[in-house]
């Protein structure tokens, strides 16, 4: 339902116009890459791509396509821009997190293009919030070069079963090491903290596992706790997650997000391996 | 018999250097482990794991050395047994001390565990010196935890039930009605006995004291226990927050708790049992301030935890970064493991919790169903723990040899 408060005028000044009944449609999804201040938006024809970088070895991206929206109009093929990720996050929830059913907050997010901030327009239960967010130049996001083709292994799990190994993940070991395998141990996860090592083995014939493929060799490899971590708050919100390491034993998580419509989202975790470790 | 629970025990061979002891413990067994491992947690930051020839003992005691606790997993019966008498030697020489924090998360969410863990296996892999916990869980997932141990003493208080002149066993769910009404804060009660009534009350350290604060006093007719014994009229003070371990783990499973105890000064011992398992809580009770000073050891008896043995003192100590920190002095006020200022960890029970080296010839602990802690009687192996006469050090002990002795175990303990 588009505010009344719009005019048709001020519509017309807008590039980029997205509206949703469900404004936490958006902000869950946000949360789930919400590793540092600022993201990155970049908007085509086919959706919204807001992306989020933490120290050049990490990379978060969350897509929401247009069909998501209720109202979802660009008047350029691109418009990028970047925000205070922190800040949009506390707009988009301004109205506290209301569990009442049926009451949600409606949102309808407008930019005018370069220099201009984003624009907010926030409504639940007749009250009005206006939110200006400054924006600044969007930085280029690295480029993982993560093709299909390089990729040695990949598997795909119901969240369900990884949920638990990364809430009970040992925060003493500065890695997280990921080993794929044609044979025994197929897929686990290492730690090695300061109390012994733990692993958490996942059979390729497991229910959980939905798609088990990996070539001849083994991979190990390791990457930093710190940065992947946060990616369990993707996870929880995920039904499904792919996960793929390349030939130079970067890794991609793929997250198959449901949102309370029951549309679906993505999340994707780059991730590059920790120094020390050889590819196999 | 009947199996009450379905698991097994099974003491794994494989070769003669490389060897690893393994218990294995489906669902349920898993859950009371984890449950165990809970109640020792609020006793003490480190965890011993014994396994004995006839069971898996797991222990703990607190920083102060005034509370110890012991679960003894039973088997009901072996899948296979270590033939060869030298290896068996090998096993029991075992003794792994675990840092509480590291054993105590892969146990914590009880409910998930239950839900979603078929089997749990326990090995010691001794030459690499770690502890494995192996979860086999639901959709083929398998979780493994390898933790590092530290080579030690064994931990073993020697507590003559027998000896003691008063008895209570009371259903789990009684006591959990009473302790419901002290509040957990409460650190220390007085539990008194006479022939027509039990009481027990807040414990205040001076009469003044006492207007400050909530006090609470129940009090029980004989009746309400399932079985009541009081050969001396007394009143020992102990501290209740280290037992609610026990007692959640008794009502979890509808155990009955049976106590021992005797005057102010002797530690008072409670008891849950049942066919597969035997759980022991040991605290130190308060001296009576009136007769003090025959108990007192004598003043180069320092930090027994830490320090070393001499000839004649128990052994204590285990080396290494783990060692607790603690130093007692006597006849200091210490604070008990919850910091409290007032509990003195009588000298009684310092006596008795005693770390042993492998060689001594253990008296090993008997779980027969009708005793608690109780020390098998043999010639050669019997050392005099009497409480009723205080501190006594066996002078048996000067010729301690720390190399397995071939005087040990075979001839002189009752083996089957």
């Amino acid at each position: 339902m588009p505010l009344s408060t719009q005019s048709q005028a001020d519509a017309d000044q807008y590039i980029l116009i997205a509206s949703l009944d469900n404004a936490r449609n958006l902000s869950n999804i946000l949360k789930a890459i919400s590793l540092r201040d600022h993201a990155i938006f970049n908007a085509t024809q086919n959706g919204l791509k807001v992306t989020v970088e933490d120290s050049k070895c990490l990379q978060a991206n969350a897509f929401i396509q247009a069909e998501i929206f209720q109202e979802y109009i660009i008047k350029e093929d691109a418009v990028g821009f970047q925000v205070n990720l922190t800040v949009l996050l506390d707009c988009l929830t301004i109205f506290g997190g209301s569990t009442v059913p049926g009451v949600c907050t409606a949102l309808r997010m407008c930019y005018n293009g370069y220099g201009y901030p984003l624009t907010l327009f926030l409504e639940e239960g007749g009250v009005v919030t206006v939110c200006k967010i400054n924006t600044q130049e969007p930085e280029e996001p690295i480029d993982f070069d993560f093709c299909s083709t390089n990729v040695t292994n990949k598997v795909i799990l119901q969240s369900e079963s990884l949920k638990e190994a990364f809430s009970e993940l040992d925060m003493t070991s500065e890695v997280l090491q990921i080993t794929m395998s044609p044979s025994h141990p197929y897929f686990r996860l290492s730690t090695f903290g300061n109390s012994g090592n733990a692993h958490y083995d996942y059979p390729k014939d497991s229910d959980m596992m939905e798609l088990f493929h990996c070539t001849s060799e083994a991979s190990t490899c390791k990457y930093k706790m710190s940065l992947l971590k946060p990616s369990t708050k993707a996870l929880a919100l995920s039904c499904k997650v792919s996960v793929r390491t390349d030939s130079r034993g970067f890794l991609s998580l793929q997250y198959l997000v449901r949102n309370d419509d029951g549309q679906i989202c993505f999340v994707e975790y780059y991730c590059c391996p920790d120094e020390e470790v050889e590819e196999e | 018999m009947a199996l009450k629970v379905g698991y097994n025990f099974t003491l794994f061979y494989l070769n003669k250097y490389f060897l690893t002891l393994v218990f294995v413990a489906n669902k349920h067994l898993c859950l009371v482990f984890g449950k165990a491992v809970h109640a020792l947690s609020r006793i003490g930051d480190e965890i011993w794991l014994d396994p004995l020839e006839k069971g898996l003992a797991v222990r703990t005691v607190n920083s102060s050395q005034s509370a110890y606790a012991c679960f003894c997993f039973t088997p009901l019966f072996f899948q296979q047994y270590i033939p060869d008498p030298d290896i068996r030697k090998d096993c029991e020489a075992v003794k792994c001390k675990l840092n509480m924090k590291c054993v105590l998360p892969l146990f914590r969410c009880a409910s998930w565990r239950e839900r979603s863990v078929d089997k749990c296996e326990i090995s010691i892999n001794i030459p690499n010196s770690r502890v494995i916990f192996q979860f086999h869980c639901r959709h083929g997932i398998t979780k493994t935890y390898n933790l590092g141990y530290q080579e030690c003493e064994a931990l073993q208080a020697v507590f003559p039930a027998h000896l003691c002149p008063n008895v209570l066993m009371a259903q789990s769910k009684l006591l959990g009605d009473i302790v419901v009404h002290f509040p957990v804060s409460q650190e220390e009660v007085t539990l008194s006995i006479s022939s027509f009534k039990v009481t027990l009350k807040t414990f205040c350290e001076e009469e003044n004291n006492c207007i400050k604060g909530m006090n609470t006093e129940l009090m029980l007719h004989p009746d309400e226990f399932d079985y009541f014994q009081v050969g001396e009229d007394s009143a020992v003070t102990f501290c209740l927050k280290e037992l609610r371990g026990l007692l959640s783990f008794a009502e979890s499973y509808g155990l009955p708790v049976s106590s021992q105890f005797g005057v102010a000064g002797q530690p008072i011992s409670f008891t849950v049992k049942d066919m597969t398992l035997e759980a022991h809580v040991v605290l130190s009770t308060l001296t009576d301030p009136n007769h003090e000073s025959p108990s007192q050891p004598a003043p180069g008896d320092d930090c027994p935890v830490n320090i070393l043995k001499t000839s004649t003192a128990e052994v204590s100590t285990c080396e290494g970064p783990m060692e607790t920190e603690v130093c007692i002095a006597d006849g200091e006020q210490v604070a008990s493991s919850q910091g409290s200022d007032v509990f003195n960890p009588t000298p009684h029970m310092r006596k008795m919790i005693q770390l042993q080296t492998p060689g001594e010839m253990l008296p090993r602990l008997r779980l027969a169903p009708e005793s608690a802690l109780t020390t098998p009687v043999t010639p050669a192996t019997f050392k005099v723990r009497s409480l009723l006469f205080g501190a006594v050090y066996t002078n048996g002990m000067d010729s301690k040899t720390v190399d397995l002795p071939s005087l040990a175990c075979a001839s002189d303990t009752e083996e089957d």
